[in-house]
């Protein structure tokens, strides 16, 4: 919304001096959180916060796919197990460390983007998505059965040793996971600033009329699969590490559903909405574990369920929040909350007209 | 051996090819995947139990009024949900079935509680018929022959109806069929109304065989998806077809390859096909013009 | 500008929910001076969740215990969270409870693969936990404790009461595809070793599996005549049916998961008579003052139109012995003392099995007892508390 005047403004990191100064201040609150956090003998919140870090991992990649390039993705959750089951793989049975195994399963669940990605070049609009949706329930299905991969037992995830230091815990868990998720947040914005991030948004306007300009479709579709696949791979090869523990019935359809709509609630084709749309969506996600303990309506609930429903039943009015959330978004904000903030930007800027 | 799978795969069958006939019946008209079918129908379902159970009544009085509350409840969202969304993107219809299969999910395990229960069902699942040396249960001869009489049903319906050939038009071009006086917003309400009450059949021949709880629609619900795809999402013939071919390549798949990755042929069936031939078998390729 | 102001209200609501619940109390380890803070995880939504049950009766078990007057004196507040069978929630929770609260033991907790992605957790930061589980499962430490009988125990009481009380020959298993499946197979196939025989055969399920004609077939095929289900009740219930279809009749055998002859009974239209199970408990229908006592608690705390059967008992049969070791520990409550009163703990008999718990053997249940379903959702008991031999 703001003009820009010359390319390399548009490229720029920052926008502006005040947007640089804000982004310190927040990579101090980030520093100083876990410290602020055990001294409040709080670890619980570290916990969340890595919780958080990694479904923002997820959510960026996905955005890339989904917001930016215009594809549809219902498998993530399919990239996710990838990447878990991939670096303890690697590091449990080849014994390599996790500085390699890592980025290795990540390239392991692009591959896996890949191939998906070549049959995107056929489909669009909802065969896509129930492609997408069968390679990721595959997925889940081949690693809960196959004995390889520990089958239904899951696999503990190995210590994680980087070079000398060994992280244990979730203290030393946030000093590796979110400066990743800063870092590949801020790669993936850079992404869309470059030829590829165009070409992405070319081919979700109208990629016929991306093909007659010369953006090579094949190319740009199986990368946009391929990059969302590694950003989701990573992800999940952190998430068996926050965990300590893997098995595959995590990963299954409601996970893919939860990512998706982390991006769709957050805003798609803004990485700044799918930050906060997987961290609004993470907290939703705890919190609502126990729903008659909430503050304000969990009395009314509980006697709404006395009369109508069963009491029994009471903990899936998460569902019904969730749905209502997504549903709501859809219908009156379909930028998600990235558009609620222009909105309020533009509605601020022009005051008092 | 190899005829008793091949009939059991039948038999399983038609209940995929019922669930994929009502997904296909929306997706010609709204070009939206519901993946909501399966717990409009489970709904649909507990409504029956509630009436047999808690209020008596006999089951051929249920019945009609399930069918009754089936069709109102597919109206009522699409009249309520779909039709909210200002020109919305494939996506986001995508995300609205799922945010309504998410709330109707939750909804029906608030109000039932998550007890395995019985349906009543006239005729019970295990009583046989023998033909030579296969049997086959009341339960699955019913079934199959509800899912032909409800093919044949909806092929004449299509065909010869003015309805029918109303909710054609609306699919060929909907901006066309309003200009020729087709009331499009009825029509696609009775749409997604005439789905839900075929996949709360479906559901009511499902739940005998299995029990009564509210997930019970999610595994054959994505066994219809992969029949619909089979057999192409634009065809109805070519749904049926598929929730046969799918029913009985799993069975066969089950018994002789291996019974731990029997579930996995119906999702593979899924990306292969849709690698090879995207439109499934039976239905036509649609270009797309620029 | 309607719009906006909706909106604004929607978000700040939603801020307000997420933010609360985080609020905090005395940083005491679950002990305070009038009450003792006791956790539980169950999966009360979500596929599993006939299984919250069991959180359900422990919490009217409780309530029971605090209107007789509490545990020398303190209540015990009763902490309950949904993990849906999903560790991440799982962990979430458990920490949630612990840093915030404050807990001094944790009760039950039925997903055993959460289970295992909190062990370490418990381990570090030292909280009991009586669990819903064995050490089939989970790596014992310090301060775990293990109610359920070892799977393995379990289905090697069953096969030899099938080979030896009943002179079957050929038995087939049918289970379930993860550690609790696997661990009553493993038992089974030990078993049937020592009389030389094994399995004729060996089915796996996974549990959203709804159509299980191949797997009957596979089961038919081998001509066993009696199968042992070792899966939950849905697949338990889709098996009878197709078998019954198929007229595939041998004796059917099952393990305590399947041990409530009512709901079996209704779910299977009757086809559950006739079906010979273990249990680890009590039948819900027996004439002891213990089990009445727990039905009119039962009665009187749970919400209307829910059914006394085994999940509930187990709740309440969970937390007995942590409520009798706090009894004897007196007012005087702290970690070690109640893990040196749980370790001499001898024969408890509460309405569970006999449980003993010893620092170097933690699996507290070994013993099962074998009853017959009979018509209308009745049980009767075939034998007395059995050891396994193993």
């Amino acid at each position: 919304m703001d003009m820009k005047r010359s390319h390399y403004e548009d490229i720029r990191l920052f926008s502006s001096g005040v947007v640089f100064a804000w982004f310190v201040v927040f990579l101090a609150a980030m520093a100083a959180f876990p410290f602020a956090a055990s001294w409040m003998g709080k670890n619980y919140y570290i916990y969340m916060a890595n919780y958080m870090a990694i479904n923002v991992i997820v959510a960026v990649g996905l955005n890339l796919l989904v917001g930016y390039a215009g594809q549809i993705s219902l498998g993530h959750a399919g990239f996710f197990a990838l990447g878990a089951y991939g670096t303890v793989l690697l590091m449990t049975k080849l014994q390599i460390p996790f500085v390699i195994a890592l980025p290795m399963a990540g390239l392991v669940a692009a591959g896996f983007g890949f191939l998906l990605g070549l049959p995107a070049l056929r489909l669009e609009g909802p065969y896509l998505a129930v492609a997408t949706l069968g390679f990721g329930l595959t997925v889940t299905q081949i690693i809960g059965r196959w004995d390889l991969f520990g089958g239904r037992q899951g696999l503990h995830a190995p210590p994680l040793a980087l070079g000398p230091v060994t992280l244990a815990g979730d203290f030393d868990l946030y000093w590796l996971i979110v400066p990743i998720a800063i870092i590949m947040t801020m790669a993936a914005r850079n992404i869309t600033k470059t030829k590829v991030g165009r070409a992405f948004v070319a081919i979700r306007d109208s990629d016929v009329a991306a093909h007659t300009m010369g953006v090579n479709l094949t190319y740009f579709k199986t990368l946009a699969f391929a990059v969302s696949a590694f950003y989701t791979g990573v992800a999940g090869g952190l998430y068996a590490f926050a965990l300590g523990f893997i098995e595959p019935q995590t990963f299954n359809l409601m996970l893919s559903i939860l990512f998706l709509s982390m991006v769709v609630v957050g805003g798609l084709g803004s990485i700044f909405g799918s930050v906060v749309g997987a961290v609004l969506l993470s907290v939703l996600n705890l919190k609502l574990a126990s729903v008659h303990n909430l503050p304000l309506v969990g009395p009314i609930l509980l006697q709404l369920s006395e009369t109508w429903f069963t009491v029994s039943g009471l903990p899936n009015f998460q569902y019904v929040v969730y749905g209502l959330i997504m549903f709501l978004i859809i219908v009156f904000e379909p930028l998600g909350i990235f558009g609620f903030w222009i909105r309020t930007k533009i509605y601020w800027k022009s005051y008092p007209f | 051996m190899l005829w008793q799978i091949v009939i059991g795969g039948i038999a399983v069958g038609s209940a995929y090819a019922l669930i994929a006939l009502a997904m296909v019946i929306i997706y010609k008209t709204s070009e939206v995947l519901n993946f909501a079918q399966g717990d409009m129908a489970c709904l649909s379902t507990y409504v029956t139990f509630m009436l047999l159970h808690g209020y008596g009544l006999p089951f051929w009085a249920s019945l009609p009024l399930t069918l009754l509350f089936a069709f109102v409840l597919g109206a009522c969202c699409e009249f309520l949900f779909m039709r909210r969304a200002k020109d919305p993107t494939v996506l986001g219809l995508i995300i609205m079935t799922l945010s309504l299969e998410m709330i109707l999910f939750g909804l029906v395990s608030w109000k039932w509680g998550s007890d395995q229960r019985e349906l009543p069902f006239p005729i019970t699942s295990y009583d046989t018929f023998t033909i030579g040396s296969f049997f086959v249960s009341r339960l699955e001869v019913l079934t199959f022959a509800v899912a032909l009489v409800m093919m044949v049903l909806l092929f004449l319906f299509f065909r010869f109806t003015k309805t029918g050939i109303a909710i054609k038009a609306t699919q060929l071009n909907r901006d066309a069929a309003r200009l020729m006086g087709i009331r499009t917003n009825r029509i696609l309400m009775g749409t997604w109304g005439l789905s839900s009450v075929v996949g709360a059949v479906a559901a009511l021949l499902i739940a005998p065989a299995s029990t009564l709880d509210p997930y019970m629609m999610w595994d054959p619900l994505l066994k219809g998806f992969s029949s619909a795809v089979l057999g192409g999402m634009t065809s109805l013939p070519g749904a049926a077809a598929g929730g046969y071919i799918v029913g009985i390549v799993e069975n066969l798949f089950g018994t002789y390859v291996s019974i731990e990755f029997k579930s996995v042929v119906a999702f593979a069936i899924i990306v292969v096909i849709l690698c090879i031939r995207p439109s499934g078998l039976l239905a036509r390729h649609y270009v797309k013009k620029v | 500008m309607k719009k906006r102001v909706l909106w604004t209200i929607a978000m700040g609501l939603l801020i307000a929910v997420c933010a609360a619940g985080g609020v905090t109390a005395a940083d005491t380890p679950g002990i305070g001076d009038t009450e003792i803070r006791i956790g539980q995880w169950a999966a009360l939504t979500g596929p599993a969740a006939a299984w919250g049950a069991v959180a359900r009766g422990a919490e009217a078990y409780f309530k029971m215990i605090n209107d007789e007057g509490g545990i020398n004196g303190r209540m015990i507040k009763h902490l309950v969270f949904d993990d849906q069978y999903n560790p991440a929630r799982t962990v979430a929770g458990i920490k949630e409870l612990v840093e915030g609260p404050g807990v001094f033991a944790f009760v039950a907790g039925d997903c055993t693969a959460c289970a295992l992605a909190a062990r370490d957790y418990l381990v570090e930061k030292k909280i009991i936990w009586m669990a819903l589980g064995n050490a089939w499962s989970i790596k014992p430490d310090r301060h775990f404790f293990f109610i359920y009988p070892n799977y393995l125990d379990e289905a090697s009481i069953l096969v030899k009461y099938a080979v030896e009380s009943m002179g079957k020959k050929k038995i087939a298993f049918f289970y379930q595809n993860d550690d609790y499946g696997k661990g009553g197979l493993k038992g089974a196939q030990q078993q049937l070793e020592k009389y030389k025989m094994k399995l004729a055969a060996e089915v796996p399920v996974e549990p959203q599996d709804r159509d299980l004609k191949s797997h009957t077939m596979a089961l038919k095929n081998a001509e066993p005549d009696a199968v042992i289900l070792w899966v939950n009740p849905t697949s338990a219930v889709i098996m009878r049916k197709t078998a019954a279809a198929m007229k595939f009749a041998p004796l059917w055998m099952a393990p305590s998961t399947l041990a409530d002859p009512a709901l079996m009974n209704q779910i299977t239209s009757g086809l559950w008579e006739g079906t010979i199970f273990s249990c680890l408990a009590e039948l819900p229908d027996a004439d002891i003052p213990l089990m009445k006592k727990y039905h009119a608690a039962f009665e009187k705390y749970v919400p209307k139109g829910e059914r006394w059967g085994i999940m509930y008992l187990a709740g309440f049969g969970f937390a007995e012995p942590l409520v009798e070791a706090l009894k004897k520990v007196g007012r005087d409550v702290t970690t070690d003392n109640v893990i040196a009163e749980l370790d001499k703990m001898t024969d408890f008999k509460g309405i569970f099995g006999h449980i003993t718990f010893r620092p170097e053997d933690r699996q507290g249940q070994k013993e099962v007892f074998i009853a017959e379903a009979l018509k209308d959702g009745k049980s009767k008991r075939l034998s007395d508390w059995i050891k396994a031999d193993r």
